[in-house]
């Protein structure tokens, strides 16, 4: 839209009262202020083209490689900063182990604010790639770290699982995740999620795991996984107006079986008893106890349900699988329960028995 | 004469013994505080119950180091006082009379090892703990010996160095340190990587601190 009209306006108003001119001063000066405000909305329009120049320099997009990894992010990305998250993310997409290298080399993450992305992609022989979101700030310091690049390929992996998979799997894959802070939420969605089926897990009984995490293809999910009481308190936590179908009134006014079946359609709750921080844990514990490799193989796998293709994928039975999980989650990573044991005396005699030796060798009187 | 040491010894430090063997003894009692039945009890109190024990475990290894540094440091003070003169006057040769102080003060560590192992045992016998979850007082107590015991070698060790072997020693600590800066400055290596690398060596096992790392609950999976 012109801005010359409102320019116009704008500058009769603001133009002090003038003593009583004649109809031919008046239309100079009505003349002189119109090509006032066309110079001004010049000057203006210049100043725009001028800026989207600068704009479109900042933000022309960039390639970053590290391994099969290429991300296109803005040119204000400082070139180390975007090396950093390049090889930051591959880090991160190594250390869980689950995305195949060559789902990795066949997409390009290009950053929203990334501009001449096409350009760029066929310039840089990218073009037969998949391309992949990064949602990130424009702030060159808070610009798409390292994370969120992993992220969005963790992302893009699971979206290309199967059915199955990609409902349990958590929404980036479990990058990123970590003992000290997703491990802790981990064993308190376990210990205060305050299910029955999470109550059995962490008393050992696997059952109570594989019910948990829903590993199982259970007909009626939430009739196994979850009590009705359980069922109530979600719902009303989740819907606390009261309202919904009738069914759901029923389930929050007492009624058992109106719970099971309001839930029965999945869109109200999660059929999963335990979150995402949880099962990540799971993802880690298998990369970590069985190698990327197997990980791998159960991502890939989509025959039976996802404990079946775990117990396939590790050589492990189901129930002992989630043994070893429980005891390398509530340990913290595996590390033993206190132990006291030869293995943990040797270096503690060996090296007191050192000490003992240098100091009977040698001291302050000899 | 090992009689006569430990003696002259338990006179020294016997302050320090009985206040680390109350508090050795009290310890693995913080955890049940939180009640004694768990069996059957809600899920939250379970959880209350092992982040307690996860938390006063965290307290055990530094137990052993305080009393490691206490006795060790102890075991030589009446010798630093009287300048060394009573020991070189007994009929015994040196390494004699060093071993003679490392039994004492071991036999010394002893009684707060012993407090600590009655303190867990107890607490143990005072829960009903739900399936999954167990007690490991006798590892607990074990472990807190060779820890303490590896913490009182380390400064009955440094107590009567010789000032060289101070200086080797506070040497490789600077050495350790000036490698990370030297290393940073020069773009090689991040900060601390060294002091890290030298870390992890000795608290990874079979490093001599690994005894004081890894898990110290009383209660546990």
């Amino acid at each position: 839209m012109s801005r010359s009209p409102w320019l116009l306006g704008l500058l009769l108003v603001v133009t002090p009262a003038v003593r009583a001119q004649a109809p031919g001063e008046r239309l100079a000066a009505a003349r002189a202020l119109v090509a006032r405000a066309e110079s001004l909305e010049a000057g203006l329009k210049h100043d725009d083209s001028v800026a989207q120049a600068k704009e479109g320099a900042r933000r022309h997009a960039t390639v970053f490689t590290s391994g099969s990894l290429t991300v296109l992010l803005p040119a204000f990305t400082d070139d180390a900063i975007g090396r950093r998250i390049a090889a930051g993310a591959t880090a991160m997409l190594d250390d869980i182990g689950a995305v195949p290298e060559s789902f990795v080399g066949a997409l390009v993450v290009v950053s929203d604010y990334a501009m001449n992305v096409d350009s760029v992609i066929k310039m840089a022989g990218l073009g037969s790639r998949a391309r992949v979101r990064l949602d990130a700030g424009l702030h060159p310091d808070t610009l798409a770290d390292d994370w969120k690049v992993a992220t969005a390929v963790g992302r893009a992996y699971a979206g290309s699982r199967d059915r199955d998979w990609n409902a349990w799997l958590p929404w980036n894959l479990g990058v990123g995740w970590t003992m000290t802070r997703d491990g802790q939420a981990a064993v308190r969605d376990l210990m205060t999620g305050d299910t029955r089926v999470g109550a059995q897990c962490l008393a050992g009984d696997m059952r109570g795991c594989r019910l948990w995490f829903g590993l199982d293809r259970d007909p009626n999910p939430y009739a196994v996984r979850f009590a009705p009481a359980e069922l109530r308190r979600m719902l009303a936590q989740r819907f606390f107006y009261g309202g919904g179908s009738g069914l759901m009134r029923d389930c929050l006014g007492g009624t058992d079986d109106a719970c099971v079946r309001a839930t029965a359609g999945g869109d109200l709750l999660p059929p999963v008893p335990a979150g995402y921080a949880a099962r990540g844990s799971l993802l880690h514990a298998v990369r970590r106890q069985h190698g990327a490799p197997a990980l791998r193989r159960a991502l890939a796998d989509t025959v039976g349900s996802l404990g079946d293709r775990l117990a396939r994928a590790t050589g492990v039975g189901g129930d002992s699988l989630l043994a070893q999980w429980r005891t390398w989650l509530l340990t913290a990573g595996g590390q033993a329960r206190v132990r006291a044991d030869v293995r943990a005396a040797i270096p503690a005699l060996v090296f007191g028995g050192l000490l003992l030796f240098a100091a009977a060798g040698s001291g302050r009187w000899r | 004469m090992y009689t006569q040491v430990l003696k002259a010894q338990w006179l020294a430090a016997r302050l320090p013994v009985v206040l680390l063997a109350v508090l050795a003894f009290a310890l693995p009692l913080l955890t049940v505080t939180y009640g004694g039945s768990l069996e059957g009890a809600p899920t939250e109190r379970v959880a209350l119950w092992l982040f307690a024990a996860q938390k006063v475990g965290v307290l055990i290894p530094g137990l052993a180091l305080l009393l490691g540094l206490l006795l060790g440091i102890g075991a030589w003070a009446p010798d630093h006082l009287g300048k060394h003169v009573y020991a070189l006057s007994l009929p015994v040769p040196r390494a004699m009379y060093v071993m003679l102080r490392f039994a004492a003060g071991v036999t010394l560590l002893a009684v707060p090892v012993v407090a600590l192992g009655i303190g867990a045992l107890l607490a143990s016998l005072s829960v009903s703990l739900p399936s999954g979850i167990h007690a490991y007082p006798v590892q607990i107590t074990v472990r807190f010996a060779m820890a303490a015991l590896v913490c009182f070698a380390i400064f009955f060790a440094i107590s009567i160095a010789t000032k060289r072997a101070a200086l080797a020693v506070l040497g490789v600590i600077c050495g350790v340190l000036l490698a990370d800066l030297v290393l940073g400055a020069v773009g090689r290596g991040d900060a601390g990587t060294v002091t890290s690398t030298v870390f992890l060596l000795l608290t990874n096992w079979p490093g001599p601190l690994s005894i004081l790392m890894g898990r110290w609950a009383l209660f546990d999976v």
